[in-house]
């Protein structure tokens, strides 16, 4: 049985880590200790030089949402994460599931049904979950009234997309990183995992955290921010731009430029538009961004930018083992540190993330 | 004796279900394994057909599914291989055009390509057919560059072999097609339609004309930037296309590899 569940995980093609693990600044770990229930996940350590990257990675994988059930919210991170051929994520959401009282068939069975015998309310909700994560084409009116129809709220509606598209963070930076398998997939299988399970119910299933409240909301992603109201991923949300914007690993209009890329080719016009009018606050001409969005490339670009950007495309879709060779060979080219490799990790994750929850401009 | 009818009825229910847990267990494994192979199959057709015609077809068992896009279409055509099938024998032949499949293909895929079909000695490959490609031309006339360098590396290896080298004619056009699932009940494919398809194989037909071997109509060259050096060439006359068309030979790229 544990072969087998292992099997479907283990199939996906998946590098070594491009980055060891490190040493978190104390009050970091005490932070992430307190939103994970007192244990700290492996991967703070290896992200540790990046802060925020931390701190998004922690607040968008264990989100309290207020409108959708933990048995939603898992199964759309398990569909999501298939879907992207994430081996981290998907070997821990298998886990998670398995804690949570799901037997291995019990799993096989939900993504049997969901790929061949869909219970037709939540195949909507799994078929607009993974839309959301593909990006193109982005779900519309169609499909919005039709989860509506089925009951949803326009809050629960944007939930499922702000459960996908925080999917998509931890999909992508754990893909573009290689983090190795969670010690928690093994532990599901050990009989100290089964002794520990009502332990480890109480930490997969724990949300208790106070969220730290939104003070503003205005710059890259202010839209999409206020489109998702008092919903507690809108201030998720703000933080994360917030802070990857001011981390001073790599300049601002850098990730601007990535982002920028990125919003193009996943066709997201505001954060498209978002990005420019940042870009030409950093003083980048307009003809220069026009000129870099068009062609992937422009003379106004710094060495480093006319590589970083085209790689920023290559993110938006995406083979696991191809996207890691990609992005070790570019931080050997250019010389990147870790500090720097983590933040085109954190800046293209985010930038995926937030096209993709634009969706719920569109409807709000 | 009542309790050896019961112990006996007792034993042959235990044998039953047992019979039936595991038959159930196989079952499940055979659909657990169909299930697998299914999404396999998913994603090798998302090679051949966007994602949301791949899954009409899986749920319907068709897709009608049509639609009008932009794309850039690439036309190749091996020059000189009519003659080439007269000098070598037929095995020697089909090894010969494959390995040169094998090497355009390739170049194709490697820069965001959708090889569409095989045509004789000649291809045809889309650009942003199957998913939405803002840098469509750029991808395709790199796909270009990269099939001329390929061809030189197999020519080295036929050199090798004693045999003549192998030339090709690449046309690229962009624009409007309809896509769809086209073809009869029993033989259907991804296919695109239109005037550009045309127009591209026309353009590729102009290669010999001008004597080049990548030429580029002025729908795709207003689309790339200084970093591909391209000679404008005169304007001719082609088979169903009003006026003059204007094309360019494309000479290189200061970037080939496209950040690669």
């Amino acid at each position: 049985m544990q072969a087998r569940a292992q099997d479907a995980v283990a199939a996906i093609p998946w590098g070594d880590c491009l980055v060891p693990p490190g040493t978190a600044a104390p009050d970091l770990i005490a932070e992430i200790r307190r939103t994970h229930g007192g244990l700290v996940p492996e991967w703070a350590a290896r992200f540790a030089p990046v802060p925020w990257l931390v701190r998004t990675m922690s607040e968008m994988t264990s989100l309290p949402f207020t409108h959708l059930s933990l048995h939603d919210t898992s199964l759309i991170a398990l569909v999501v994460s298939r879907d992207n051929s994430c081996r981290f994520c998907y070997g821990t959401q298998r886990a998670l599931m398995r804690i949570l009282g799901h037997e291995v068939d019990a799993i096989e069975r939900l993504e049997r049904d969901e790929l061949v015998d869909p219970d037709p309310a939540g195949q909507l909700v799994l078929d607009f979950a993974r839309k959301v994560s593909r990006g193109i084409p982005r779900p519309g009116a169609p499909e919005w009234d039709a989860l509506e129809r089925t009951g949803r709220s326009s809050e629960a509606t944007a939930e499922i997309t702000i459960s996908a598209a925080f999917t998509v963070f931890a999909n992508r930076a754990s893909t573009l990183v290689a983090l190795p398998p969670s010690p928690i997939e093994r532990t599901t299988y050990q009989v100290a995992g089964r002794l520990l399970r009502p332990f480890l119910v109480r930490l997969v299933r724990f949300r208790g955290r106070q969220l730290p409240p939104m003070l503003r909301n205005d710059g890259v992603g202010a839209g999409v921010v206020a489109a998702l109201g008092t919903l507690p991923a809108a201030g998720v949300l703000r933080r994360a731009i917030d802070a990857a914007l001011a981390s001073p690993v790599l300049p601002r209009r850098t990730k601007l430029l990535m982002l920028a890329v990125i919003a193009r080719s996943l066709t997201c016009r505001r954060t498209e538009l978002d990005a420019r009018t940042a870009l030409e606050a950093e003083r980048m001409a307009a003809d220069d961004v026009a000129q870099t969005l068009d062609h992937l490339g422009s003379p106004a670009l710094d060495a480093r930018e006319a590589r970083l950007v085209p790689f920023a495309r290559e993110t938006v879709r995406c083979q696991p083992a191809e996207i890691q060779e990609r992005l070790r060979a570019l931080a050997s080219e250019l010389g990147l540190s870790r500090e720097e490799l983590l933040e085109v990790v954190g800046t293209s994750a985010l930038a995926n993330t937030l096209c993709r929850a634009s969706v719920v401009l569109e409807q709000c | 004796m009542l309790t050896w009818v019961v112990l006996g009825a007792a034993v042959i229910l235990a044998a039953v279900a047992l019979r039936a847990r595991r038959r159930a267990a196989v079952a499940g494994e055979r659909l657990e394994a169909s299930a697998r192979a299914l999404e396999a199959l998913q994603a090798a057709f998302a090679r051949f057909a966007p994602a949301q015609v791949v899954e009409d077809i899986i749920a319907e068992g068709m897709s009608t599914r049509s639609e009008a896009k932009d794309i850039t279409v690439l036309f190749a055509d091996l020059q000189g291989f009519t003659a080439l099938t007269e000098r070598l024998e037929p095995g020697r032949l089909v090894a010969v055009l494959n390995g040169y499949f094998e090497a355009m293909s390739r170049a194709i895929s490697a820069h965001r390509g959708h090889l569409s079909k095989f045509l004789g000695d000649g291809l045809l490959a889309l650009f942003g057919a199957l998913e939405h490609d803002p840098w469509q031309a750029h991808d395709a006339v790199r796909a270009a560059l990269a099939m001329r360098q390929a061809l030189a590396e197999y020519n080295a290896t036929l050199a090798r072999d004693g045999m003549a080298p192998l030339a090709v004619g690449i046309g690229i056009h962009r624009g409007p097609v309809v896509a769809g699932v086209i073809g009869t009940a029993g033989l259907v494919e991804y296919g695109v339609v239109g005037q550009t398809v045309n127009l591209a194989s026309r353009v590729e037909g102009l290669t010999r004309v001008h004597g080049v071997d990548i030429l580029v109509t002025e729908a795709v060259r207003s689309a790339l930037d200084h970093r591909f050096r391209l000679r404008p060439l005169p304007a001719v006359e082609v088979k169903g296309v009003p006026g003059p068309v204007a094309t360019f030979a494309v000479e290189g790229c200061d970037d080939a590899d496209g950040g690669r």
